[in-house]
């Protein structure tokens, strides 16, 4: 271990704790003060800290997706806004994709930090917030085809200057979405979390001093990096290539490769998506910050979780994206599902390459999408406008010692399901079940983990809906002779009908899991049947125990316990 | 002869007595080992230090038998019954991972099998209106099939929006006992009437898991108390750190979930109280946690999130505690970047620290403080128990060596580590909530406690240490000062807009007219004390912040002023108020208190000035020839400046070189900065 022999190990600690406590807090106000469900019930924000170059410092533990992207963000505003023009009480917000964000959605802002009026650092705050206007209500235009359909584009421009708020960003931006009340209140949240953080820091750098704290930092950054050469070491060099798809991208039926090259050598990696599909028309590009984000959060999941989570654990590793392609779109293509559809089946094909590296470090694909079911339409009794972004969860895959998890959100989040009760009194929806799939996880020596089953039916209302969701045509794979997980489907019954049909089916649409702007009315129904994960291991190796135990509690139908794993003979007995 | 109040916490390692006698205002402490495998066997022991039970007047027992039912998987079969749809509510749980990147985390599995999870028909809308009304066969159905299940030993029932309208709830619970007369049945409406159906779903789950094993063994403590000759009733400590009769717990047992613990925050605020300290931070800290929790103007903070284990959710109303895995035990380690850390592994009881010279080898906390000179390898528990400090020097030197330090600088980063991770802890109870440290004095308790608290008191910008008296058993203490205490709360769901004031009123008082009969019909009939208090947001928020009200009738000028409150409230928390904007109301909760007989902590008076011993004890690079007192020695008004330690059985108090010391009048020790008025 080569970590440098005059870092302060102690201070470091110290300082590092103590910057992940006050990316805690603001990320415990924004989630206490924000309005939108996808904020604060399913917790869908990061909260860090970022050098004055843009690197991550620390971070909180809440939406992954988001952290991998931080660095190349900040860089690309500061691209803009130089460090010269920034004053203290500034806050700085910004969406643009083709400005190193990750989607419309998902809106960043900065504060910036200083003490002895030197800026020493930024508080930031990435949340993904659910209306941001363009073709449908709720930010997922899936048949969108250029970034314009997507919403409103905010380059980097300050929101507040000098501690006032800027009035005319304010109305600009409220002026183009459909719920201003809500985006109102997840704006103010967001403020009010890098600016208590940026106290909060400051605090922490006065009391080092300057130079102790900026010391510590290249300290723990060099410190993680080491960690992660550690980690890249023990993977046996090579070259370890994989391939998966995505369904469609919403707007024509050909599916979409993307193709994994990892190259492990010593102590660092590189991952080349060359022959990757080029870019498409419809809104599943990746941008840059994504193909990152997905890379190092593969790499992150199967190395030691205790690496501090900084830019240094990222610079032993270097991602090949051609530009123009499905991994690093150009402008002015359409991308809001890459951050949430394509980060997921980057980061499995990169899981999927180096379990041939190791396959004790392998995991099966997990379900790989969010479900991203948006609505919109009148709150009556609240006589306003509501919008929102649903998420759901999918199976896990298996890994080479436990059944894959299921019903958990996909690898890019971390979100929790908005509960039945908080759903139905926010919005004109009734539940009719909301359960388990049997049979959808991967048959293996482990089990893949099973995805979820929802019904809905409209009550009394007209519901504007829209999805952009994927795996409905690939299935999540299994390893090592594992069986892949159930595929994902979304069905439409009349309010008079008894029959389930597809998107296509019912609307006449392009994609059975990329589809906008359906009107649903009272009676009608929605059943969204999510992907399960990947099995792992021959399905023969299983315990047989299990497999029966699995049967008696319905996770397996006894007709699949028999297909798969020859049980329930005649005698019970297993072959 | 005298008449005792007794309290007695059982814990994992040691079961501890305090006993306070009435006439003589004199408190005696004691402890024995407890006896996990029958652990009123432990309490019948050290009751023997009684020599006659009948003089016992009152008894107050915390006990972890919930706890560790839960944990360690020992409760009952149970049968889930719910809305049809929603069986597989408790496997769902919310989707999300415990920790981001860990490929190894698998989700916990609730406290029933899926098998045992039935569904009736009926269906009630948000708004509390019958949509799908409830079929009776259908119940009786289940019924059968919990009969044919042949083992099940008790039922949770929880229906989609019972905690608006428990009609259907309450007509199930009825059925069922008709049917299965001898299983218990809890319902979620009982239990924690309150929307979000996974977490009222395990909330009610665990109380069903652990009626059997509570029943049971209430039941058999009560009785053997009896067979000893103890005449008074027994009362079990709540998780809100009140007290309720046996029969009570054992209806509910879920209310003990985090029983003990919750003494030495009760008897913190009563140290506080007299000490005149408006805010504190309790630090307990023992062998292998340590629990954090606050008191601010003399109220405990309450939660209705606490998770037993990570998607085990018990959401009554209960003290918030923060539990972190550092301890005296917690063993210290380097990772693989060469840093050294500390914990959450712990050497536990058994073998223990190294120096304990029980076979273990790994370094600790508690080794740590042996080499620097501040725990007396000869006076460790009253000199009951001597400590190897070779072997604690031995188990330092093995990780001194890769980082590069002497034995005696690895001792003092275990310390400043450890030290951090509970400053960590204060953080996320203190800042985290918008509470400023230098606010508050930290109250540190447990047997490490007192050895860490001068130290973290420093790292955390908190003014004042209290080390207050019996810290070894200071929980014990707190069971002694506890009041019968009942919480109840239920969602409503209303705006500022369109605000129903008779339905919130009934709510109210209902819930008021709920938490009397409890309390009544557990034998509390003088002094109630009703507490109100409503949480509300801003319409589209998720979280709610708390406003306390003090009438039982919503009016328009009332509700004027209470969102008035609340937009005062929301700036001050978090530096921004949304002036105009719609508020909506969640949860009306209230708290009805039967005042209990406490005692009052003898006075010291003034003694003889101490003549300490002198060792030499190491501060940061300093070692220091320190002066080491024994605390009985000490009298009222006895200051000091460190650095200094202050030894009794079951603890010591670190002193640090630029702090001072006061004693109180009645003997807690007020540790500040030197200069500064404490």
């Amino acid at each position: 271990m080569n970590t440098n022999a005059s870092m302060d190990l102690v201070t470091m600690n110290v300082i590092e704790n103590t910057m992940i406590s006050a990316c805690r807090e603001m990320g415990i106000t924004l989630m206490k003060t924000s309005y939108s469900t996808i904020f604060n019930e399913a917790l869908d924000f990061t909260c860090g800290i970022a050098s004055p170059i843009g690197e991550m410092l620390a971070v909180a533990e809440f939406c992954p997706a988001q952290i991998g992207g931080m660095p190349l963000l900040i860089r690309s505003c500061l691209e803009e806004i130089p460090l010269s023009e920034i004053e203290p009480g500034d806050v700085i917000v910004h969406n643009d994709p083709y400005r190193g964000g990750l989607h419309t959605p998902e809106h960043t802002l900065f504060c910036p930090v200083y003490v002895d009026d030197e800026l020493v650092a930024f508080t930031v705050a990435i949340g993904h917030v659910a209306e941001v206007g363009g073709m449908v209500p709720g930010g997922f235009p899936s048949e969108a085809t250029e970034i314009f359909h997507e919403g409103i584009r905010v380059p980097p421009v300050k929101i507040k200057k000098r501690g006032e708020d800027v009035a005319e960003v304010w109305k600009l931006w409220l002026a183009n979405v459909r719920t201003p009340r809500y985006n109102y209140g997840d704006m103010r949240a967001m403020i009010a979390g890098v600016e208590q953080g940026a106290e909060r820091l400051g605090e922490i750098v006065r009391k080092y001093g300057i130079d102790v704290f900026k010391r510590t930092c290249a300290d723990l950054m060099d410190y993680a990096e080491a960690r992660m050469r550690a980690e890249i070491a023990d993977i046996p060099d090579g070259r370890y290539d994989f391939v998966d798809y995505m369904d469609n991208d919403g707007v024509s039926d050909s599916e979409i490769r993307i193709e994994a090259h990892c190259h492990v050598r010593g102590e660092r990696i590189v991952v080349d998506f060359t022959g990757s599909t080029p870019q498409v028309a419809g809104p599943i590009n990746a941008t840059l910050g994504v193909a990152w984000s997905a890379t190092y959060n593969a790499i992150l999941h199967l190395t030691d979780p205790s690496i501090p989570k900084n830019s240094g654990c990222f610079r032993p590793i270097k991602v090949i994206a051609p530009r123009g392609s499905i991994v690093n779109v150009d402008y002015p293509a359409p991308e809001v599902g890459g951050n949430t559809e394509a980060h997921p089946r980057i980061a499995g094909t990169v899981i999927g390459a180096l379990a041939q590296a190791d396959p004790a470090r392998g995991m099966a694909a997990e379900g790989g999408t969010h479900l991203n079911f948006v609505f919109g339409g009148q709150d009556v009794k609240n006589n306003e406008y509501f919008a929102c972004y649903d998420i759901e969860v999918v199976g896990w895959g298996a890994r080479p010692f436990a059944d894959g998890n299921n019903a958990t959100d996909s690898i890019n989040g971390n979100c929790r399901v908005i509960p039945v009760e908080v759903f139905e009194t926010r919005y004109p929806w009734l539940t009719e079940e909301y359960s388990l799939r049997a049979d959808s996880g991967g048959a293996g020596q482990y089990r893949g983990g099973l995805g979820t089953s929802k019904t809905w039916r409209c009550l009394d209302a007209e519901i504007t809906c829209t999805q952009l969701t994927d795996r409905h045509d690939h299935q999540a794979w299994g390893l090592e002779g594992g069986g892949p997980g159930a595929a994902g489907q979304t069905l439409y019954q009349a309010a008079d009908g008894t029959e389930w049909q597809t998107m296509v089916e019912a609307f006449n649409k392009r994609s059975t899991s990329k589809w906008s702007n359906v009107r649903i009315r009272s009676g009608e129904r929605i059943r969204l049947l999510t992907p399960g994960g990947g099995g792992w291991g021959e399905p023969a190796a299983r315990d047989p125990a299990r497999v029966t135990a699995d049967v008696d509690d319905g996770f397996i139908s006894a007709a699949v316990a028999a297909r798969d794993y020859g049980a329930g003979g005649p005698d019970g007995g297993h072959r | 002869m005298p008449a005792y109040l007794l309290g007695v916490d059982v814990g994992g390692t040691f079961t501890d007595f305090v006993a306070y006698d009435k006439d003589t205002r004199t408190i005696d402490v004691w402890k024995n080992l407890t006896t996990p495998d029958d652990p009123t066997a432990g309490i019948l022991a050290g009751l023997g230090r009684i020599a006659e039970p009948s003089a016992i007047d009152n008894l107050r027992v915390g006990t972890t038998v919930a706890t560790n039912a839960i944990l360690e998987r020992k409760g009952a079969r149970v049968a889930y019954v719910t809305t049809a749809g929603f069986r597989d509510i408790p496997f769902l749980q919310r989707g999300h991972r415990e920790h981001h990147y860990d490929r190894t985390w698998s989700r916990i599995e609730p406290l029933v099998a899926r098998r045992h999870c039935f569904e009736i028909t009926e269906r009630l809308l948000s708004t509390g209106e019958v949509y799908t009304p409830l079929d009776e066969a259908s119940v009786r159905d289940v019924a059968a099939a919990i009969r044919a299940a042949g083992d099940i030993e008790a039922i949770a029932v929880n229906l989609l929006f019972s905690y608006v309208n428990p009609v259907h709830e309450r007509r199930v619970r009825d059925i069922l006992r008709e049917e299965l007369p001898d299983v218990p049945v809890s319902i979620s409406f009982d239990v924690l009437p309150k929307w979000k159906e996974f977490e009222r779903a395990s909330t009610t789950i665990a109380d069903a898991y652990i009626k059997p094993i509570l029943q049971r063994y209430l039941r058999d403590m009560e009785q053997r108390f009896r067979d000893l000759g103890v005449r008074a009733e027994t009362a079990m400590i709540k998780s809100n750190g009140g007290e309720m009769t046996p029969a009570a717990a054992a209806e509910h047992p879920i209310h003990l979930t985090i029983s003990g613990p919750t003494g030495g925050i009760v008897a913190g605020r009563a140290v506080a109280q007299e000490l005149d300290c408006d805010h504190v931070v309790t630090l307990d800290m023992g062998g292998t946690s340590t629990d954090c929790s606050t008191i601010v103007q003399h109220e405990i903070a309450f939660t209705t999130n606490f998770e037993i284990a990570f998607g085990l959710p018990i959401q009554i109303p209960m003290l918030d505690i923060r539990t972190i895995g550092a301890g005296g035990g917690s063993i210290a380690w380097i990772d693989k970047g060469g840093m050294l850390r500390v914990g959450p592994h712990s050497a536990g009881a058994n073998p223990g620290p190294a120096c304990y010279g029980r076979g273990g080898t790994a370094p600790t906390v508690t080794d740590a403080n042996v080499v620097l000179g501040r725990i007396n390898p000869e006076n460790f528990l009253g000199g009951t128990m001597a400590l190897a400090s070779d072997r604690a020097e031995a188990a330092i030197a093995g990780i001194a060596g890769p980082l590069g330090l002497s034995v005696l600088a690895t001792a003092d980063a275990i310390i400043r580590i450890v030290n951090t991770n509970m400053v960590g802890a204060l953080r996320t109870v203190l800042i985290e909530r918008g509470l400023d440290p230098r606010d508050f004095s930290l109250m540190a308790f447990g047997g490490a406690g007192p050895l860490h608290a001068a130290e973290v008191i420093s790292e955390a910008g908190i003014p004042t240490a209290v080390v207050p008296i019996h810290p070894g058993q200071f929980s014990a203490l707190g069971f002694t000062l506890a009041d019968a205490r009942v919480d109840l709360e239920r969602t409503i769901d209303m705006t500022s807009q369109r605000f129903d004031a008779a339905r919130a009123t009934e709510v109210l008082q209902h819930l008021v007219a709920s938490g009397r009969r409890d309390l009544e019909r557990q034998g509390y009939h003088t002094d109630l004390v009703v507490q109100r208090v409503l949480e509300l947001r801003y319409l589209g928020q998720n979280y709610e912040l708390e406003v306390p009200i003090a009438f039982d009738e919503f009016t328009p000028a009332n509700c004027a002023r209470l969102w008035a409150d609340f937009h005062a409230k929301h700036d001050a928390r978090f530096g921004f108020a949304i002036p105009n904007e719609v508020i909506e109301m969640t949860t009306i909760k209230c708290t009805v208190f039967a005042t209990t007989e406490k005692p009052r902590f003898p006075s010291l008076g003034e003694r003889p000035p101490p003549v300490p011993a002198r060792r030499k004890v190491a501060f940061g690079e300093d070692v220091i020839d320190t002066p080491v007192y024994d605390r009985a020695t000490l009298g009222a008004g006895f200051a000091l400046t460190g650095p200094a330690l202050v030894e009794e059985a079951a603890s010591v108090t670190v002193i640090g070189p630029a702090q001072q010391l006061t004693v109180s009048p009645t003997g807690h020790l007020v540790i500040g900065a030197a200069g500064e008025e404490t």
